[in-house]
């Protein structure tokens, strides 16, 4: 029988065969479990393609953001809250994938891959709440400011992270969903939160980090002065200003946002120090939000010579940004130094110490640094934007005008934070082609800060 | 994460009681929340008992080595003596035979000592130098008596058979049928083991260890009745509980006539009981107006194991049986081909007027039967044409019925047995070339195939059309987590055919990827408890059925678990034992007793 004994391992060649498969799906099943007890056709969780089994989503000061009654999905009372929240919240179907009953779908139906759906007694609410650090009046009140132009607004603590208003423009209804394929170019980009997941050109509010780098690496930089004949020679190119400026120094430079001055501190610099700093302040990698990925803006100067070495210096070349990443940047500036990555759900109670979920910080400028560029940025509101527009505010920013080319007109920038221990506050405003940005999102910042600090 | 969940939980359980203590509620209120009490608690039960269900009947059955019967001795000139342990013993210089003469003039494969109808033969394995029995050459084969020299290219040695002392060969031929009832050679063999204590002390103990285990399954099944009953709520079927209580009756009974016939190591029956029980919980969830057919099924599964088992016990009569039924499995396929049924694509259905089946299922016992040979013909004839031909009508009517899932279960089958028989790579190599030009052919011109192969890798991209049926095993397996959401819970139940190809995704869903993965397991340990027992065979028809039997399981459930999560291409095939169908039942109770057969220690 030794005989037959070696040749039945054809059998146990099989055998072993089926366990490798099975292994092969355990593996699939512990990585794609989550997704596919989360597909729409899940009766479990979904009815006809939305969410219904789910807890429900508050907002910081305990507003019902989305809730399920009687089988059917509710959002926010109030329409205008919950169109300018429906990206945070998530439409009905799930096509916002940054949304919460998307992305933090997990949460709110209490899938686990121990238990599965199961939940104990479902007439008494299946799933788990959530509750979002937003503010939903303030997104409310950023939303209106918008006015249906297209971009975003952010406001976050820069402290503890916490993101209090999050609005991306164009939105809507979500419990009323309009017809999105009738009207192509209002509803351009709806189910996107441009906010985590847009990248723009900067323009001007790149300066800071063309600054920071300056700081850094001229020695008496305050008393270097820049000539600005309304440009500047670049090899065989000219980079233009808006107006002539004179001779500036820096902090001036900053102030009247000078494209001579920074040309020639990017060409001095070279495009090896600047992509370093760039990449300190957030360029080339994400952020994660809880999970959720923001776009990547890009800065890529080292192919770049003469002219195009200075106008990525500048922030126009080929640089964009993610209007969430450049927040954090502004709340690093704010935060000595220390860049607290911003976060949108709230930990409550004792399952925050269950919950592992420490503040993630880095530090991507020195502290002194830091304190250089606040005291500029303080210096752009006083001497440029008026202390008058933003009253009370101690408001540090900058503004950026991004050239988009062609006859499209540019973006509009405003970006900074409060100065202030009550309101440790940065902000974000990014209207897509909007103009010029102290003029048109400068005052849609003012709006939504005052009413922050309300 | 659980943990916060389980708090949540605990949460949601105190302000249900508040809720009940502070209203009235309705009878059916209070129903519904005793029912979720029940399945928060039991869910958290099933997978344990499965676990250890499966433990305590393999490790059992792996850990106590067969019984070494010695049926006689060969001494050798030099005064050792090589004990006869099979009823078939090939002898020769070859590392494999099962008596190793190692010298230069003993052919690899010399001789073959065969026990059959009472008597001990020799037959000469064509060797260079021939068998001399009592300084005689013989021809072809010789009866050989107590007491009679052999001598194999000169090496001499006498034969010595264990029951001497009773003065001769046993007497009658079914002296090997009576041990049915009791220890089968206590007076005629000795029993020989490296530790004999450690075999015989602990049977006493392994007697209990098995009912211990039978009641763990009795328990499995009656909590996962109850939670079935109270799943359906106001509309409860009292069927569900009537059908449990006849299987469990059943089993019982099942059980006490095989432990009381004196059949030891009933853990194999008891791993198929425990198989049994799933597929009435997954009748219930999913069709339970078929309790009582699937009920039925089992019960004659029982019946015609039992039956099976004592025939296949006579290797005479497996010999005759092997003959009838290959005839018999003929019959049915002309049956199937003139008058079959389609049903899902695949004509492999056969209406008899009061009786409805696949003859296809019954068929596999007959085709692992003509595969079998006794290690005397394998070993001398060499010829396999008739289970080759046998092979190539059952796979050419198969794929005239289009039931290309068994095609593949048949043709794997063949591979084993074909190998064990032959040992010949380049005839497997050779079969398998033939199986992939089949395969490629198949799939160019059959749309059918094709649209299966087309939609491997992708379901998700065809979630509502062609990848339908994988896509909602997955959803569902994803569903239940490891504890399931409890029997009866599932939404998969609905979905066409969740009871037979996409049973995995059913099980996972409702009772947890856990116990569905230990269900799925079974085969697997029959594969290697085939192969276990094939070392200690008495005779290679044995060997050779049993692992056959254990091809077909495996292959089944490998089709049908890989196909329906899209690891493979989908195949509509069942699951043994846990499928719900009457012809599945049946015939896989058939093949464990060809698996059962091959074990010594009945």
């Amino acid at each position: 029988m030794k005989l037959l004994l070696g040749r039945a391992s054809v059998l146990l060649f099989f055998a072993l065969l089926f366990v490798f498969g099975l292994f092969i799906f355990t593996a699939k099943y512990v990585s794609n479990a989550s997704a596919w007890a989360h597909y729409p056709t899940n009766q479990h969780l979904y009815a006809e393609g939305k969410l219904v089994s789910c807890g429900n989503i508050y907002d910081r000061r305990g507003s019902i953001l989305c809730q399920v009654k009687d089988g059917e999905v509710k959002f926010h009372t109030d329409r205008a809250v919950r169109t300018a929240v429906m990206h945070a919240t998530g439409d009905l179907y799930g096509n916002v994938m940054t949304g919460a009953r998307v992305a933090f779908r997990e949460r709110l139906s209490g899938w686990d891959m121990i238990n599965g759906v199961y939940s104990f007694h479902k007439q008494a609410g299946a799933g788990r709440d959530l509750t979002l650090n937003l503010d939903a009046d303030l997104c409310s009140v950023a939303y209106g400011e918008l006015s249906g132009r297209k971009g975003a607004v952010g406001v976050y603590n820069y402290r503890t992270g916490e993101i209090l208003c999050m609005v991306s423009s164009p939105s809507f209804d979500p419990e009323t969903p309009p017809d999105i394929e009738a009207e192509p170019e209002k509803y351009q980009g709806v189910y996107i939160n441009r906010f985590l997941s847009a990248t723009y050109t900067p323009g001007s509010v790149f300066k800071l980090v063309t600054a920071a780098a300056a700081i850094e690496h001229f020695d008496n930089i305050e008393h270097i002065l820049y000539h600005c004949e309304g440009g500047l020679q670049v090899g065989g190119d000219v980079v233009t200003c808006h107006t002539v400026h004179g001779s500036v120094n820096l902090e001036r430079a900053l102030a009247c946002s000078c494209n001579a001055a920074f040309a020639q501190i990017a060409s001095d610099l070279g495009a090896g120090i600047l992509q370093e700093y760039a990449h300190a302040a957030g360029f080339n990698t994400s952020l994660e939000v809880d999970g959720i990925r923001t776009a990547v803006g890009r800065f890529d100067a080292s192919d770049a010579v003469g002219a195009d070495l200075a106008w990525s210096g500048i922030g126009q070349y080929t640089n964009t940004a993610n209007p969430l990443n450049f927040m954090a940047y502004m709340g690093a500036i704010a935060n000595d130094g220390v860049r607290i990555t911003p976060r949108i759900v709230k930990d409550k109670g004792i399952f925050s110490l269950i919950n592992f979920s420490a503040v993630e910080k880095k530090r991507v400028l020195s502290s002194e640094t830091a304190q250089r560029l606040k005291r500029m940025m303080r210096n752009n509101t006083i001497s440029e934007y008026g202390e008058d527009n933003f009253r009370g505010l101690e408001l540090c920013a900058k503004s950026g005008t991004a050239q988009v080319g062609g006859d499209k007109k540019p973006h509009a920038w405003f970006a900074g934070f409060l100065d202030r221990d009550d309101y440790p506050l940065a902000f974000v405003v990014v209207i897509e082609n909007g103009g010029s940005g102290a003029s048109v999102a400068g005052p849609i910042a003012a709006k939504v800060l005052q009413a922050a600090v309300q | 994460m659980s943990s916060v969940v389980f708090l949540e939980k605990l949460k949601r359980i105190w302000i249900l009681f508040e809720e009940l203590s502070c209203s009235a509620g309705s009878f059916f209120t209070h129903f519904g929340l005793v029912t979720d009490l029940y399945t928060f608690l039991v869910r958290w039960i099933f997978p344990v008992l499965a676990i250890t269900i499966f433990l305590r009947c393999i490790l059992p059955l792996l850990q106590n080595r067969g019984r070494k019967i010695v049926w006689g001795h060969l001494h050798m000139q030099d005064g050792t003596s090589v004990p006869l342990q099979h009823w078939e013993n090939s002898i020769g210089r070859s590392r494999l035979a099962d008596i190793v003469i190692d010298l230069p003039f003993v052919s690899r494969s010399h001789a073959v000592l065969t026990f059959r109808n009472g008597k001990w033969s020799i037959a000469d394995l064509k060797s260079k130098n021939g068998v001399e029995v009592n300084g005689r050459r013989i021809e072809a084969t010789e009866i050989l008596r107590n007491g009679d020299i052999i001598s194999i290219g000169g090496v001499k040695m006498e034969l010595v058979l264990a029951n001497r002392e009773k003065g001769g060969l046993p007497q009658q031929q079914n002296s090997f049928e009576a041990p049915l009832r009791q220890d089968v050679g206590a007076g005629y063999f000795h029993e020989i083991s490296q530790n004999s204590n450690a075999v015989r002390a602990p049977l006493a103990m392994r007697r209990s260890g098995s009912r211990q285990t039978f009641f763990l399954i009795l328990l499995f099944q009656v909590l996962g009745g109850l939670q079935l009953f109270f799943s359906m709520g106001v509309e409860a079927n009292p069927v569900v509980p009537l059908s449990f209580f006849l299987f469990i009756l059943a089993e019982c009974v099942h059980y006490s006539i095989m432990s009381w016939c004196g059949w030891k190591h009933l853990e194999l029956e008891l791993l198929c009981y425990f198989l049994c029980g799933l597929s009435l919980s997954v009748t219930a969830s999913a069709a339970s107006d078929s309790l009582l057919t699937q009920l039925t099924a089992i019960l004659l599964g029982f019946a015609a194991y039992t039956v099976l088992l004592v025939i296949l016990h006579d290797l005479e009569r497996a010999e005759r049986l092997k003959h009838f039924l290959a005839a018999v499995a003929l019959v049915l396929l002309i049956l199937n081909l003139a008058m079959g049924e389609t049903h899902f694509g695949a004509k492999n259905w056969l209406d008899l007027g009061f009786v409805t089946f696949q003859p296809s299922e019954f068929v596999k016992i007959a085709f692992v039967l003509v595969g079998t040979a006794t290690l005397d013909k394998l070993l001398t004839t060499r010829d396999m044409s008739a289970f080759i031909g046998f092979s190539a009508v059952c796979i050419g009517a198969l794929v005239l019925m289009r039931d290309f899932g068994t095609v593949v279960v048949f043709f794997g089958t063949f591979i084993v047995i074909a190998f064990m028989r032959s040992g010949d790579m380049r005839t497997i190599a050779l079969a398998v070339t033939g199986a992939a030009l089949g395969t490629v052919a198949a799939v160019s011109f059959l749309p059918y195939i094709a649209s299966r192969f087309a939609v491997w890798g992708k379901v998700w991209e065809h979630a509502s059309t062609s990848g339908y049926q994988q896509t909602r095993t997955m959803i569902a397996a994803a569903s239940g987590g490891l504890l399931g959401v409890g029997g009866g819970e599932g939404y998969l139940a609905q979905v066409a055919a969740a009871d037979t190809d996409l049973i995995f995704g059913l099980l996972a869903e409702e009772w947890g990827l856990l116990v569905a993965l230990t269900a799925i397991l079974v085969p697997v340990f029959l594969a290697f408890y085939a192969v276990f027992l094939t070392k200690d065979c008495r005779s290679s028809f044995y060997a050779i059925t049993a692992c056959g039997a254990a091809s077909i399981f495996l292959i089944q459930i490998a089709l049908n678990v890989l196909g329906s999560v899209d690891i493979i291409p989908l195949t509509g095939i069942t699951v043994p034992f846990v499928s719900r169908g009457g012809s599945s039942m049946v015939a896989s109770w058939g093949l464990l007793a060809l698996i059962k057969s091959a074990d010594n220690r009945f």
